[in-house]
């Protein structure tokens, strides 16, 4: 019996034996394998940082035309605080006609502005004098708005701060809250578990954590967020790795630039040195005791108690952190009786509380994409400096929304059913200004400024008319056939365009078939100058895609996207010069060094002779053609040109227009493709409208040449006249390719003559 | 005798308000100059010779003015940021058009330089003597006698 008791008893030691030993040999393992991790981590680059986009800087200086409205309103964004006068950088005072500005010191990526201090006089909506520190000055500039950022997966952002930059009240504080323990223990802490235990036990509910701040840190950076024994375990066992390999002051940076803060939008704020920006906009240097009771008081649940949400549970949660701080002996019972009364004083506006413009940022990420992985974008903290104007971005987003919904209300259209997209450039440099990729410009999805692939309709028109002044036989005043016209295709189908009122017009000179759209005279125009000039000029203009040779391109039954048409409309705006859009400026690392840049490139494409009868053609298009809507709107001398468009059944409303300095494309549609009762002058020409209503524009003056000629003639006899004959107007022609008659006319004598005057006659 | 020179030589450098550049650099700047049409020295070009005219626009010409100086400092990248900003604020302006021709054709990039002077072409269509100059600048761009 006692044998085979002993027996067992050995069996049993042996067996306990050899599961040590295995379990030795996979805890060693383990351990090896948490260590590598922890080490990996904790030695290479800790964190992502997300790229940081900017708009332009606005360039001040006299003569700019620029109301004071807008640049409060950029002031506001850029978290410029106003006061009855400035002291300190990063606030303006307004008079109503003299503006200070303390501006702080910016960082571009062409050089540095020192903080200074700008004075401005406006006059008739534009700066009329300019001062720094008090000294006249040609010009100024301030900060760029940031405008967004382009984070990694989970969108997280942060702004790293080094552990001498946060105030020692703050460490002491999250120390006080977080891990009372946190110098003594050694990554856990049994007495921390039991105190946490005992006080929630006392006050009957989960009030502390047993959690170190190095486990909170360990479970941030490795760990998911589930609640097993598995990942506690797991959470134990790294965090004793981390605290023997680092020191308290490393894990307490780690942590405080790791802890999560809060989410704005997508964007989710990591860290204490963006938090304090984002909800204080201020450094966190320089955060008051409250705001740190706040900060503080976060951690422990970022959505519960974030002082822009939920205001109350973050002011009663402020305040019990507060009380901590007086039970440890960091504040005076005067300070928390002061300080506990006190309102949160979140900011409503800092750079940090960004309005992102996804649709321009989506442009940016792509044109950034020749020469930038994905990866060095998401994680290498880039500041990438854009050509995005915010003044005119705001004025084309509320255009967009107010007038589709005005649209939807004045046609009886369901609500919502109509989207747009519009793209906004300068029409010499092809910096992209603006771009709106939906009716709700913060959305972040399909982008139908770059993606909506939608007939152009009429758009088409400028390059067959363009192909014909390209050549020696045609000028502004060649009579066109507008009578019907039937095309039999390849497949037998015969393609039968109508004009819009469904009537033919007989003949009439070129420029007005194009000023009033008329579709058989293009499509005869287009066959009379060749199917393959015509898809030559859309590669001169800038189209990059295939178009294809059918009858019906003339009329744009293809498919481009609004940017696509935009840079098309780019080299007409820019007299034949070809610009590719570009919407980035320049890329610098983190701390400032260029890395690329991105200049003004321009290839001239087009003779600048037919572009400028066609400008001019184009100019008709909004004295007296498809777009005159424009006329009413706007100062006639601004002598803008554009074009409507319309694409078949009425499922796309277009309007590509531009004055001497900006040009836009509007598209309007629906995205199921269903017809609309909207043409090109009734929904995106509206839109386009209400954009620059109140936006500064520059006068278009077409650029002439040498070989542009003024001449009188008489249109309907397609003969050159003079200006004493009746019915004679003055156009333009390029020199050799005027008409071949003449119109002789016998000048009668003037019958408004003064009376005297044919009294002594 | 020869380490006064030496030392004199480097106070003297290092007197210049001008960052130090290569002879070789130097001689080739000045000898591009000298060859540009007087009309681009008198109308458009570097203020070199003095006296010469900068856009009444305060913010333009003293646009100009830094890129002009960063250009003679041999700091071409910072003189076509300058240029590129002056173009922001008048988009028509052809010295601004003219000076990057020049930059580009200093970098070897004639097919640049050749499409800034179109530029600058189109738009002096109202002043015959600039035209002629802005031509001839174009015509010897494309003769890639330099």
């Amino acid at each position: 019996m006692n044998k085979m008791t002993n027996s067992r008893v050995k069996t049993f030691f042996s067996w306990a034996l050899k599961l040590s030993l295995v379990g030795i040999v996979v805890l060693a393992i383990l351990l090896a394998y948490l260590d590598a991790k922890v080490r990996d981590k904790f030695e290479g680059k800790r964190w992502a940082l997300p790229a940081k986009v900017f708009a332009r800087p606005l360039e001040l200086y006299p003569g700019l035309a620029l109301k004071p409205k807008y640049l409060i309103q950029e002031l506001e964004q850029i978290g410029y605080h106003r006061v009855p006068s400035v002291v300190t950088p990063g606030q303006y005072s307004f008079d109503g006609q003299e503006m200070d500005i303390f501006r702080r010191y910016v960082t571009l990526y062409d050089g540095d502005e020192i903080s200074a201090r700008i004075h401005i006089r406006f006059s008739g909506g534009a700066i009329d004098g300019l001062w720094l520190d008090g000294q006249p000055v040609p010009l100024a500039r301030l900060e760029p708005l940031l405008i967004g950022g382009i984070y990694p997966k989970h969108n997280e952002d942060r702004q790293l701060i080094q552990l001498s930059d946060a105030p020692s009240l703050l460490l002491k504080t999250l120390v006080a809250v977080e891990d009372r323990d946190f110098y003594d223990h050694f990554g856990i802490s049994i007495k921390g578990i039991a105190r946490a235990l005992v006080v929630n036990v006392q006050r009957g509910g989960l009030v502390q954590g047993g959690s170190t701040l190095t486990q909170q840190l360990v479970k941030n950076f490795f760990l998911t967020r589930e609640r097993t024994l598995v990942r506690k375990a797991t959470e134990a066992l790294m965090a004793l790795l981390v605290e023997f390999h680092y020191s308290k002051e490393d894990i307490l940076e780690a942590y405080l630039n790791e802890v999560y803060l809060g989410q704005s939008g997508r964007r989710a704020i990591h860290g204490f040195g963006l938090a304090s920006q984002f909800y204080f906009g201020k450094h966190i240097s320089r955060l008051t005791p409250p705001e740190i009771a706040t900060l503080v008081g976060m951690v422990k649940g970022p959505s519960v108690y974030n002082p822009k949400r939920k205001p109350e549970n973050a002011m009663a949660r402020r305040n019990v952190v507060l009380g901590v701080m007086n039970e440890q002996g960091l504040i005076s019972d005067y300070e928390l009786a002061v300080w506990e009364k006190r309102e949160l004083d979140v900011v409503q506006y800092s750079q940090y509380q960004r309005i992102e413009y996804p649709a321009f940022l989506d442009l940016v990420r792509r044109q950034l994409r020749s020469d930038y992985a994905d990866s060095d974008l998401t994680s290498e903290g880039l500041r990438i400096y854009t050509s995005l104007d915010p003044i005119v971005q705001r004025s084309a987003e509320d255009a967009m929304s107010k007038r589709l919904a005005a649209l939807e209300s004045g046609y009886r259209m369901p609500q919502d059913s109509l989207q747009g997209a519009m793209v906004i450039a300068g029409t010499e440099s092809g910096e992209v200004e603006a771009v709106v990729g939906d009716r709700n410009p913060r959305f972040f999805g399909f982008n139908r400024a770059l993606d909506a692939n939608r007939s152009i309709g009429s758009l088409a028109k400028p390059a067959v008319y363009l192909t014909a002044l390209r050549q020696p036989e045609f000028n502004l005043i060649t009579p066109l056939d507008d009578s019907e016209i039937k095309i039999a295709g390849a497949n037998g189908n015969i393609w039968q365009p109508q004009n819009y009122d469904k009537e033919s017009h007989g003949v009439v000179p070129l420029y007005q078939a194009m000023a009033t759209s008329l579709n058989q005279a293009t499509a005869r125009l287009g066959l009379l100058v060749g199917l393959k000039n015509v898809v030559q000029t859309f590669y001169d203009l800038g189209v990059d895609k295939d178009v294809p040779e059918y009858p019906s391109i003339v009329l744009g039954a293809f498919e481009m996207n609004p940017f696509d048409v935009a840079q098309m409309y780019q080299t007409i705006a820019a007299s034949g010069f070809k610009t590719p859009l570009k919407a980035i400026r320049g890329v610098t690392t983190a701390d400032g060094q260029l890395l690329s840049r991105y200049g003004y490139d321009v290839k001239q494409t087009i003779k600048t002779e037919p572009i400028y009868l066609l400008q001019k053609i184009m100019q008709r298009v909004v004295q007296e053609g498809t777009a005159r809507y424009l006329n009413s709107q706007f100062d006639e001398g601004l002598n803008l040109a554009g074009k409507t468009g319309t694409s078949d059944s009425q499922r796309d409303s277009w309007f590509a227009g531009f004055s001497g300095d900006k040009l836009a494309v509007v598209w309007v549609g629906r995205d199921d493709n269903e017809s609309m009762p909207l043409t090109g002058a009734s929904g995106a020409l509206r839109v386009w409208a209400q954009t620059f209503k109140d936006l500064p524009l520059k006068p278009l003056f077409p650029l002439p040449t040498e070989n542009i000629v003024e001449e009188w003639v008489n249109v309907a006899e397609n003969a050159i006249s003079s200006e004493e004959c009746e019915g004679a107007v003055q156009l333009p022609f390029i020199e050799g390719r005027l008409p071949l008659h003449t119109q002789s006319c016998v000048v009668e004598q003037a019958t408004d003559k003064p009376w005297w005057s044919r009294l002594f006659n | 005798m020869k380490f006064v020179v030496v030392v004199l030589v480097a106070f003297l450098s290092a007197c210049s308000f001008q960052p130090y550049q290569s002879m070789d650099h130097m001689q080739q700047s000045s000898e591009s100059l000298a060859l540009l049409p007087n009309w681009y020295h008198e109308r458009l070009g570097l203020q070199l010779n003095g006296g010469n005219e900068y856009p009444e626009q305060q913010a333009l010409a003293t646009l100009l003015q830094q890129a002009d100086l960063e250009f003679i400092r041999g700091n071409f990248q910072a003189c076509q940021i300058l240029l590129e900003r002056a173009q922001r604020i008048s988009t028509r302006e052809p010295s601004v058009y003219v000076r990057l021709s020049y930059l580009f054709w200093l970098n070897d990039n004639v097919d640049s330089a050749e499409q800034m002077a179109r530029r600058a072409l189109a738009l002096v269509v109202r002043d015959e003597q600039a035209t002629e100059e802005v031509k001839r600048l174009l015509y010897t761009i494309q003769a890639n006698r330099y």
